[in-house]
Formats: C-alpha cells, sequence, structure tokens
C-alpha cells in the first residue's frame, strides 16, 4: 500500500518523511475540546471543511463503496458494453434513455450527470455500429450548439444549465459530416424496411408460414422506431445548424438569405414534429432496465447497456448533489415535442415589425408557454432578434426601428418627415440621435429580461426602472428643447410631452409587471393585498390609460392639423378615423384596472370584516411590508412613487365612509368586475389570456353578487384566492 | 511534542485513510482525536487492479476523522 501512495503522488515534489506515531503521540497531549492551529485559521474557517469518509459529504467514496464503476474503456474490456451487433431493440433504449439525459440536463443538472453518463458518448470513434455512432456524434454536436446558443444569448442563471466540469467532449466531426452520418444510417434504415416489406408482399400468398410471418411483423415495426427516431434527430439537428447559421453568420448576410432560412427551418422542424406520434407509440420497445436492483441513495440506478450514473463522479465539485432523477422516456419525448412547438412558435419573431411588437412577443412567450419555457428556446428568441447587439435581425439598428416606433406610438413633430423644426437647427437633429442611440439599451435589457426564467424577472424589472428613469429625465429635456425650437417656427407648434410619455409608458408597463409579478411568484400573503390592488388600481392602471389616451389624442392632434394642411386629403381621413390610435390597448388597460378595482374593493370589506388572516408579529408592521413591495418605484420621478403615508390618507376617507358597511364596498366591487367583463368582451380578436381573465371577472362577479345577496350569509372561514385559471389574477372562492 | 506540531502547521501533508485514498494538502488543524483539516487539499485514488489510475480530484478545505487515517507524511525541505 506504501508503494502505491508513492508512486500516486508525484514524489519529484515533495519529500516526503512518515511521521504518523508521532503525530498520534503528539496530539495525544492536546487537551479534550483543545484545537491545535495558527492565528489566521479559527473554528470558523473550520466549520466549512468537508468531511472525509462521510456518506453524504464525501463523493469520492461512493466509487470506492458500492460496485465498481466502469468507463468506457474498462466497460468494453470487461465485455459489459457492445460496441457492435447492438440489437434494434438495444439501439432504440439507448436513443430513448439519451433523449431523458438531454431533457434533463436541459431542465439545469449537469451534463456530467445527465448526457455524459451515456459512454457511448465518450468515445463515439470506438463504437462500431454505426447507428450508435452517427447518433451519439449527433448528440454530442447538439450538446455543443446548444451550448454555444445559451452563452451567447446570456439570458440564463446558474439554475438554469450547467456547464461542463472539466469534460472535454470528443467530437471532432464538422456539422456537415455529422449530418450525413446519421443520414446514411437513416436511409439504411429505410433500405431494410423496404426489403422486407417486398419479402412480404411476396409471403402474403403462402400464408402457412404464420411464424416468420409474425417475426417479420416484429421487425418491421422496430425498423420503423428505429427509423423514426432517426429522421427526429436528423431534422432537430438540422433546424439547430440552420439557426446557428442564421444566428451566428448573420451580420453578413442579406435580408432575402435571411427569410430562406427561416422557412427551412420551419419546414425541419414541422417534419420533425411529424414524428412524435409514432415515437410515443413506440416507446416500450426499447430495451429496458433490469428494475430488480432497486436504485440506492448514492445516486446510482439501474440502466440500461451503456449508461453509467457514476462515471463522472469525480468531476464533480466536491459537494454537489448526488442523485439526479432522470427523465422517464416518456416524459422526455413529451418535452421535446414542446420543444419543437416552442421553437416553431419563435420562429414567428420575424412577424414582428415594430419594437412594441416584437416586445409584446417577447412578454408573451416569457408568460404563456406552457410548460415554461426552457432556457434553450429562450435563447434562440433572443439571439434571433438581436443577434448582434443593437441590431435587430442583425439588419437594422434598434436605434432606428425605435425612432419608427416611437413616430407610429405617438407622431412627434420633430420626426414627421418634413418637419421644419431643422430647417435651421443641426443641433436639433443630432440630440434626436443621440436620444434613440441612448434608447436602445434600456430598451435591449427589456427584452432580455423577458428572456430570463420568470422567477429572476422581477429584481431585473427593478433594474431596467433605474434605467428607464435616467431616460426620462434626457426625454423630457429632449421635448422641452424641441419645444422652445418649435415654438419659434412659423406656425408655432407645441412638442411638449412627446418622448417623455413614450418613457412613461415603458416605465409603467414595467411596474405593473414588476407588481404583478408577485402575484406569479407568491410572494404577497393575503393581508398585503389592499395595498397591491390598491396601488394597480387607483394608480398604475389609471396612469397607463390616461398615458394611451394622451397619446392618441396627440397623434390625432397632429392629424387633423396635416389634414388642414393637406385639403385634398379629405377622402383618407374619413378612413383613418375608423378607431383610435390605441385603442385595444387602452381597453385592455380599462379592463384591468377594474379587474383589479374589484379585488381592491373586496379584500376591503373582507379586511373589515376581518376574513384576512393578518401576521402577529408587531415587527412586521404594514407600513414596512408597504414600503418594502413598493421599494423599487422610488428610483423613478414620474409616476411619483407614493408613500405608506399618503396611501392611508387617501383609503382613509373610503374605508370611514364604509366602516360599518362592508356591503357598500361588496356593491361597489360587483360594479368593478361586471365593468372588468363587459371590457374584456369588447376586445377585439381576444387571446388566450384576455378569455381566462373575461371568465375570472365574471366568476367573481357572481361570488360577489352572492355574498351581496345574503345566500352565504357570515363569512365562516377565510376566503380562498385560487390562481389555477391565471397565475395573476385570482378567483375568490368563498367556502 | 507540541512545538513538533506547530512546526508542521502550514506544511504540507500526505495523509492516507482506511479506504486507500491519499489526501495531500496544507496542514492547518488538528486535535486530540488526530483529525486532522488539510487546506487545498487533492484527491488521490490507487489505482484499480487493471493498473487505471483516475485522475486526482481537487477537494479545497478538507476534515479528515483520527479515526480514518492510516499514516501521516509531512514534507520535509
Amino acid at each position: 500500500m506504501e508503494k502505491n501512495c508513492e508512486s500516486i503522488a508525484n514524489d519529484t515534489k515533495f519529500n516526503w518523511k512518515e511521521v504518523t506515531n508521532e503525530f498520534i503521540a503528539a496530539t495525544g497531549e492536546l487537551k479534550l475540546g483543545e484545537l491545535l492551529h495558527d492565528e489566521m485559521f479559527g473554528l470558523f474557517e473550520a466549520m466549512s471543511a468537508i468531511e472525509m469518509m462521510d456518506p453524504k459529504m464525501d463523493a469520492g467514496m461512493l466509487c470506492n463503496r458500492s460496485k465498481k464503476v466502469l468507463n468506457f474503456d474498462q466497460a468494453l474490456a470487461c465485455g459489459k458494453l457492445k460496441v457492435n451487433n447492438l440489437t434494434i431493440e438495444e439501439q432504440i433504449g439507448i436513443i430513448d434513455d439519451t433523449c431523458g439525459c438531454l431533457i434533463t440536463w436541459l431542465e439545469g443538472h449537469s451534463l456530467a450527470q445527465t448526457v455524459f453518463t451515456n459512454l457511448y458518448l465518450h468515445n463515439p470513434n470506438a463504437v462500431e455500429d454505426k447507428c450508435i455512432r452517427a447518433f451519439s456524434v449527433v448528440v454530442l454536436k447538439l450538446v455543443a450548439i446548444v451550448k454555444d446558443f445559451v452563452t451567447k444569448a446570456n439570458v440564463v442563471e446558474e439554475e438554469d444549465i450547467q456547464p461542463l466540469y472539466g469534460f472535454v467532449m470528443p467530437c471532432d466531426y464538422s456539422d456537415n459530416k455529422a449530418c450525413a452520418m446519421i443520414r446514411d444510417v437513416e436511409e439504411e434504415v429505410q433500405r431494410k424496411l423496404k426489403a422486407i416489406q417486398k419479402d412480404s408482399t411476396k409471403q402474403n400468398c403462402s400464408e402457412n408460414d404464420s411464424e416468420k410471418y409474425f417475426q417479420q411483423e416484429n421487425e418491421q415495426q422496430l425498423l420503423l422506431a428505429l427509423y423514426v427516431r432517426l429522421k427526429f434527430f436528423r431534422l432537430f439537428f438540422q433546424s439547430l445548424i440552420l439557426l446557428k447559421k442564421e444566428i451566428f453568420n448573420k451580420v453578413q448576410y442579406k435580408k432575402l438569405v435571411v427569410s430562406a432560412n427561416v422557412e427551412d427551418i420551419e419546414k425541419h422542424l414541422q417534419q420533425s414534429s411529424e414524428t412524435f406520434q409514432f415515437w410515443q407509440q413506440t416507446l416500450s420497445m426499447g430495451v429496458q432496465p433490469d428494475t430488480n436492483s432497486d436504485p440506492d441513495a448514492h445516486g446510482d440506478y439501474p440502466t440500461i447497456m451503456g449508461f453509467e450514473p457514476l462515471v463522472n463522479q469525480r468531476l464533480l465539485p466536491p459537494t454537489f448533489p448526488r442523485r439526479v432523477l432522470m427523465r422517464t422516456r416518456k416524459e422526455a419525448v413529451n418535452y421535446i415535442e414542446c420543444l419543437v412547438s416552442r421553437l416553431r412558435h419563435v420562429c414567428k419573431v420575424y412577424d414582428c415589425s415594430t419594437f412594441h411588437s416584437a416586445l409584446d412577443f417577447f412578454t408573451d412567450f416569457s408568460k404563456s408557454s406552457s410548460p415554461s419555457s426552457c432556457v434553450l428556446s429562450r435563447s434562440i428568441l433572443q439571439l434571433l432578434y438581436l443577434p448582434a447587439p443593437g441590431l435587430v435581425f442583425g439588419v437594422q439598428p434598434l436605434s432606428e426601428l425605435l425612432r419608427e416606433t416611437v413616430r407610429q406610438f405617438i407622431k412627434p413633430p420633430s420626426l414627421q418627415t418634413k418637419s421644419q423644426i431643422f430647417a435651421n437647427n443641426s443641433q436639433a437633429k443630432e440630440y434626436i440621435e443621440v436620444f434613440f442611440n441612448h434608447c436602445a439599451r434600456p430598451m435591449t435589457s427589456l427584452l432580455q429580461i423577458s428572456g430570463h426564467n420568470r422567477a429572476r424577472q422581477r429584481e431585473k424589472l427593478a433594474q431596467a426602472l433605474e434605467e428607464l428613469a435616467t431616460l426620462q429625465d434626457e426625454a423630457e429635456k429632449l421635448d422641452s428643447f424641441l419645444n422652445n425650437i418649435s415654438q419659434k417656427l412659423d406656425t408655432p407648434l407645441s412638442h411638449m410631452g412627446y418622448f417623455s410619455t413614450w418613457i412613461l409608458y415603458h416605465i409603467l408597463r414595467v411596474m405593473i409587471q414588476y407588481l404583478l409579478s408577485g402575484f406569479e411568484l407568491e410572494l404577497y400573503s393575503t393581508h398585503e393585498y389592499p395595498y397591491i390592488f390598491w396601488y394597480l388600481y387607483e394608480f398604475l392602471y389609471g396612469w397607463m390609460v390616461s398615458t394611451l389616451n394622451r397619446a392618441s389624442n396627440l397623434i390625432q392632434e397632429q392629424e387633423s392639423q396635416n389634414d388642414q394642411k393637406g385639403r385634398g386629403s379629405k377622402k383618407s381621413k374619413a378612413k383613418k378615423r375608423k378607431q383610435k390610435p390605441h385603442f385595444r390597448e387602452t381597453l385592455l388597460n380599462q379592463a384591468f384596472q377594474q379587474l383589479c378595482g374589484g379585488y381592491y374593493k373586496t379584500v376591503c370589506a373582507f379586511k373589515l370584516q376581518g376574513k384576512l388572516k393578518l401576521p402577529k408579529a408587531a415587527l412586521n408592521t404594514d407600513q414596512i411590508r408597504h414600503e418594502h413591495r413598493f421599494a423599487a418605484f422610488n428610483s423613478v420621478i414620474a409616476p411619483p412613487p407614493v408613500s405608506y403615508n399618503q396611501y392611508k390618507d387617501m383609503t382613509e376617507q373610503m374605508s370611514l365612509a364604509n366602516r360599518q358597511n362592508p356591503n357598500e364596498l361588496y356593491a361597489t366591487a360587483c360594479k368593478c368586475f361586471q365593468q372588468a367583463k363587459i371590457l374584456f368582451e369588447n376586445i377585439p380578436e381576444p387571446n388566450e389570456e384576455i378569455c381566462s381573465c373575461m371568465k375570472i371577472a365574471k366568476t367573481n362577479y357572481v361570488v360577489i353578487k352572492l355574498l351581496l345577496s345574503g345566500h352565504i350569509g357570515e363569512l365562516k372561514t377565510y376566503p380562498e384566492f385560487d390562481f389555477s385559471v391565471d397565475k395573476v389574477f385570482p378567483i375568490i372562492r368563498i367556502l | 511534542m507540541r512545538e513538533k506540531l506547530e512546526s508542521w502547521l502550514n506544511k504540507n501533508m500526505k495523509i492516507e485513510m482506511t479506504d486507500g485514498r491519499v489526501l495531500i494538502g496544507i496542514f492547518l488543524c488538528t486535535d486530540c482525536h488526530q483529525n486532522v483539516i488539510l487546506g487545498s487539499c487533492v484527491e488521490y485514488v490507487k489505482p484499480d487492479d487493471d493498473g487505471y489510475t483516475e485522475d486526482a480530484r481537487a477537494l479545497g478545505l478538507a476534515m479528515v476523522p483520527g479515526q480514518h487515517i492510516v499514516s501521516i507524511c509531512v514534507d520535509a525541505p
């Protein structure tokens, strides 16, 4: 044993001297509990040491204790791993289990504990079986591509995906080569299939040999199952390669080429999605692990040939989850199916021509994906829209698009094509240019925020508010500067509140999103609802509606002025007046305002009746909570943050009037919910979210109406808030 | 004897454990049970029967319980 140690620990560096007995004797002199250590090292440091030979802390211990862990070469040498003559069942099993690993990785576990428990991936060149070799190479390439996407998009947190732990990926094939390899195998399987089909039609005449017939039938099914899997991986791989080209080579391409790529991506993804049905049906065909041996607590579990859960254990940091629960084959295929449909959806981002539509697309994608979007689809969306910083689709500068967006949003006179503001002032032009350049960064971060996982968005929204506050300041200065010029024109016109209104719109959007995310993340307890809903109802949505109205009024003002100038355009005027600008968005915000109003009045009444659970601790006052909840808003000047005392003053009057009578409150709540329902119904082309909000408003209306009519009588228990229909707006339930 | 222990502090130390693994790190702390804390510790596994050696693994700060210590060596300059 001594010899072994000598050979391991490179002796040239050290001059070891055995001191075991001396050491034991010396430590024997120490008193019980006494520590011998340097000045710089104390008990506190000692506490953070990992304890060797402790089954929970010592990862290295496992390998020595439980069954021997074999790596690729060892498993091959002792005949536990086949690299040729694999049966189709084995091939299918390996492919399906690898999918489970891939998905588990995409859900945030480390590569070493998921995908690279597949031994074939450690050395695909040594695999003689063409099918598994091609598959292994493609999986390695896929992992690399996914890593590229995720790293470049940078909307990733440590809980989203884990990097490699010192694992070198053994793959030196080009994308095209890998693609050709899997295509070859796919075609070979297809040829075999055809041969069998031919054979069986011949045999049909003489059906006496039923056993052979059955065998052939079986083999045909197996081949078909294998074929479908290979086809999926080839198509999926191809679409990711195209996406990669689309994103990483974007800047050099012209727009035309690019859209052709997108069509191909869509085609591949569409074809790949056709494989899922048969894949699902044939999940049981692959070999299954021997389940007789129970999984032990140390991260080992039964696997099929080629998988070794502990093979990378030594690559992991000393303290790391030991056991990773792998996704089942069924879960994996379901997940991949959702992933493909998400990717297809993401490609539709090319339809977003304005910045606002893109921002809506991004937030909707983040909000509505169910199951929640994975880091891969989120990253790809970011990269497709902004493959290079500040360049939308890699072609158009973001500042230019923002200018166009503001022109549509509020039609500032300074952005009109024949604006006279610049006639004798070159500085104005420059200022506007600078302003939009400054806008690019905060607006990019709004897009990026929606790319992060839902739980992380909230803190990032608070940071975005600070950036927007700076921008607001600049917008106001720019407006008044331009106003000074435009007032002095031959036909004086006002330029107040154009750019600042646009920024205000974004600030309000972020604030609303910030408050609402608290419901989704289940941060608020019910006794906080009164001021949260008050803030939304009386304040944020109110401001939002008036901001949108202001924008729409300014547009109409501009248009009427233009109409007066150009007399011949009366016809076009009639056409334009069909709908007020921002009609839909205003309506939507009004509806949400009423919805929140309904909640606010209801929870106030609950509070009056003592039906909201209140915290007991004295340190935990309403005021402290209130200040904490709205602390993020303090960085913004407009809308001004409402302090707790202001909130108290403003609400006191109402509660005084209604103190004796919660029914009064229920009555107004009823009106609010009804109003909300009507408003939601009036929104043209309602999406899923609006429909469920409509349903919620309606249900709440009925519930409160029942309360009001006294059918339920005195509330016996605390009312419940049911977030199952919508993550943000609850259905009120009375038990 | 105490001086001897103190003179070993912050020196490289090699500890062999009962399961055959060898730890090399900086000797930081000990007590009357011969529990030893090594800093910047690296773990070496003895080669298996086929002569295959696994790579060393960095552990950082590690405490070795005295009961699991087989032998101790100190780096003598």
